[in-house]
């Protein structure tokens, strides 16, 4: 099958949508078909070699707490219009399609067979809201929707009135389950240590909140050692810490993907503290790989994840006494650990990349009917169009089918 | 106003609406082929699930008990042209007869009993996208606009198809009357 792929958002940004794209495009050559990309990214330089057009530049506006990238013009569209004429595709498809983004222009601008997969999970979003209706008649395009979870299918359901199939997000699980530990940290061996990851200079991914656990839980395992993972500014985190936290806690810094790995593979708990926004809890699903023990907050996303706590812990988001307790009662407890772990790893597994990519290659044979052809640039299909019969004006008059 | 500025005006309003019920006219075409094919790929799926079921009784009577294999060749034989005319009944009833069917058929090859329940779900897939191209039509169709000025040219509205699919039900009414 020949696949089309649109990333919205910039491709040399680290981001969720931008590592689903790509693995996603991975498993499926994998599995003997042809799939392209197009995204944007800042110089067309960052992208892959082969099977990746540059899609231009974006502009960079705040969305959902984060930055999202914005992209729509004349240029972009010429760009769009000759990816689809050289590509030959079967099935287009685009993520976050109601984003301002390549995405929407590639639903303006293709007829065929287009799928799409939602991954915000904003309960409110301002955007959606103003937005919805007016590019509601390019969304009609989409013949097939994919949520990556029940929370991304609540907004489409409660913004756009459309349904779709939930298909998770997926992870290589292999990479975690087997490898080295981080030298000096050998999970059961050097001293039980905790786990996080992630932009900790976001209020939202709540290590705050970790932190002020922390402080109970070396009261009651001083050997305990909070290794932090991920993105920010160390000096700020060190101030944070103060005199009594700062012996407990490692900064790691940012890691790469197979250091992350490594970090999973080592550490006895995992602990997750998001306060709120996650829509999907990839981290979570990694680190049940690796064999972790995961401590996370009640998000919805993460009760999912963990099936309603029998694959990790829950407890209520932004509460580090209960947080602290939780922590501190897994790293006494050995036998409960290790039944948390192989839990884990089973539920892991069917969120392979290899069992995700096969669900998704099922929405694309459900909506590419044999013998209908691929995926064209809308213009050249109504210029064919325009001396057929079945163009527009005729139906005015025409009389309704039996 | 002078009379000039007035026909000006009006030519305006009339061009606006010509462009809008031109648009109008696309969407409405181009959801109508995107609900026929939904179709066709349901209608395949209906029917490879009840030829799979036909062949699962008829070749395993012995397994699957005397009473049970004529239940389920009756029920396959229905699903495709119901004489009541009412095929989600028959449809349902079809996949009721299946999911009744025990965990443990030794004797069956498993190779058949993989393929059903992949048609199963591959037919709980097509049944999302059919109604969810069901529901598109109908948000665009009972605005005020194009029901007034009848630009569905009476066309007969399309049916949703509902039958249990093991597929998590819609969480909220997001039916046509959602709007």
């Amino acid at each position: 099958m020949r696949i089309g792929l649109v990333c919205p958002y910039r491709w040399d940004v680290p981001g969720g949508v931008q590592y689903h794209v790509r693995d996603l495009a991975e498993t499926l050559r994998g599995l003997g078909h042809h799939v392209e990309v197009l995204t944007p990214a800042g110089h067309e330089e960052s992208l892959p070699a082969e099977h990746a057009t540059w899609a231009g530049r974006t502009v960079p506006v705040p969305y959902n707490g984060s930055m999202a990238s914005m992209q729509l013009g004349p240029v972009s569209a010429a760009r769009v219009r000759r990816w689809l004429r050289e590509g030959h595709f079967d099935v287009v498809h685009v993520h976050e399609p109601a984003t301002p983004s390549v995405s929407l222009v590639v639903c303006m601008t293709a007829t065929g067979p287009l799928v799409a997969t939602y991954h915000a999970a904003t309960t409110r979003s301002r955007w959606l809201a103003a937005v919805g209706p007016l590019i509601r008649p390019w969304l009609e395009r989409i013949s097939g929707r994919i949520a990556v979870s029940d929370f991304a299918r609540r907004v489409q359901v409660e913004h756009l009135g459309n349904d779709a199939v939930v298909i998770p997000n997926g992870v290589h699980v292999a990479p975690f389950a087997q490898g080295p530990s981080l030298p000096g940290h050998t999970r059961g061996v050097d001293g039980p240590t905790i786990g996080f990851l992630g932009r900790y200079d976001e209020p939202r991914k709540g290590l705050p909140v970790l932190l002020e656990a922390m402080r109970t839980v070396v009261r009651e395992h001083p050997g305990a050692r909070l290794l932090v993972a991920g993105r920010g500014d160390p000096g700020a985190l060190r101030d944070a810490l103060g005199d009594d936290l700062a012996p407990s806690v490692a900064v790691l810094g940012e890691i790469s993907e197979a250091d992350k790995a490594a970090f999973l593979r080592s550490v006895d708990v995992y602990c997750a503290p998001n306060l709120l926004g996650e829509s999907f809890g990839v981290v979570l699903i990694e680190a049940m790989a690796a064999g972790a023990p995961i401590v996370a907050s009640d998000l919805d996303a993460f009760a999912r994840v963990l099936e309603d706590g029998a694959a990790g812990v829950l407890v209520r988001r932004g509460d580090s006494a209960a947080l602290a307790r939780a922590l501190s009662d897994l790293l006494a407890d050995p036998g409960r650990r290790a039944r948390l772990s192989a839990a884990g790893q089973a539920a892991a597994a069917g969120y392979d990349w290899q069992v995700v990519a096969r669900r998704v290659l099922d929405v694309y044979e459900t909506v590419v009917l044999a013998g209908t052809g691929g995926v064209t640039a809308a213009d050249d299909e109504d210029l064919a169009a325009a001396g057929a019969p079945d163009g527009v004006w005729p139906s005015l008059f025409r009389r309704p089918r039996r | 106003m002078t009379p000039d500025a007035w026909l000006l005006l009006a030519a305006g309003v009339a061009v606006l609406l010509l462009a809008w019920t031109a648009w109008t006219l696309t969407r409405l075409r181009r959801l109508e082929g995107r609900v026929a094919r939904a179709w066709s790929v349901l209608d395949t799926r209906l029917q490879q699930r009840a030829a799979l079921a036909a062949d699962l009784a008829s070749e395993h009577a012995a397994v699957l008990g005397e009473d049970r294999a004529t239940r389920l060749k009756a029920v396959a034989h229905e699903a495709g042209r119901p004489r009541t005319g009412d095929r989600e009944l028959a449809e349902n009833a079809l996949g009721r007869e299946l999911r009744a069917l025990p965990a443990e058929l030794p004797g069956v090859p498993a190779r058949l009993l993989t393929e059903l329940a992949e048609a199963d779900a591959r037919m709980g897939l097509a049944r999302r996208f059919y109604n969810d191209a069901v529901r598109d039509t109908h948000l665009l169709r009972l605005h005020r606009f194009p029901r007034l000025l009848r630009l569905h040219a009476d066309r007969p509205l399309p049916r949703f198809f509902d039958v249990e699919d093991g597929l998590d039900a819609v969480t909220t009414g997001a039916g046509p009357a959602a709007r």
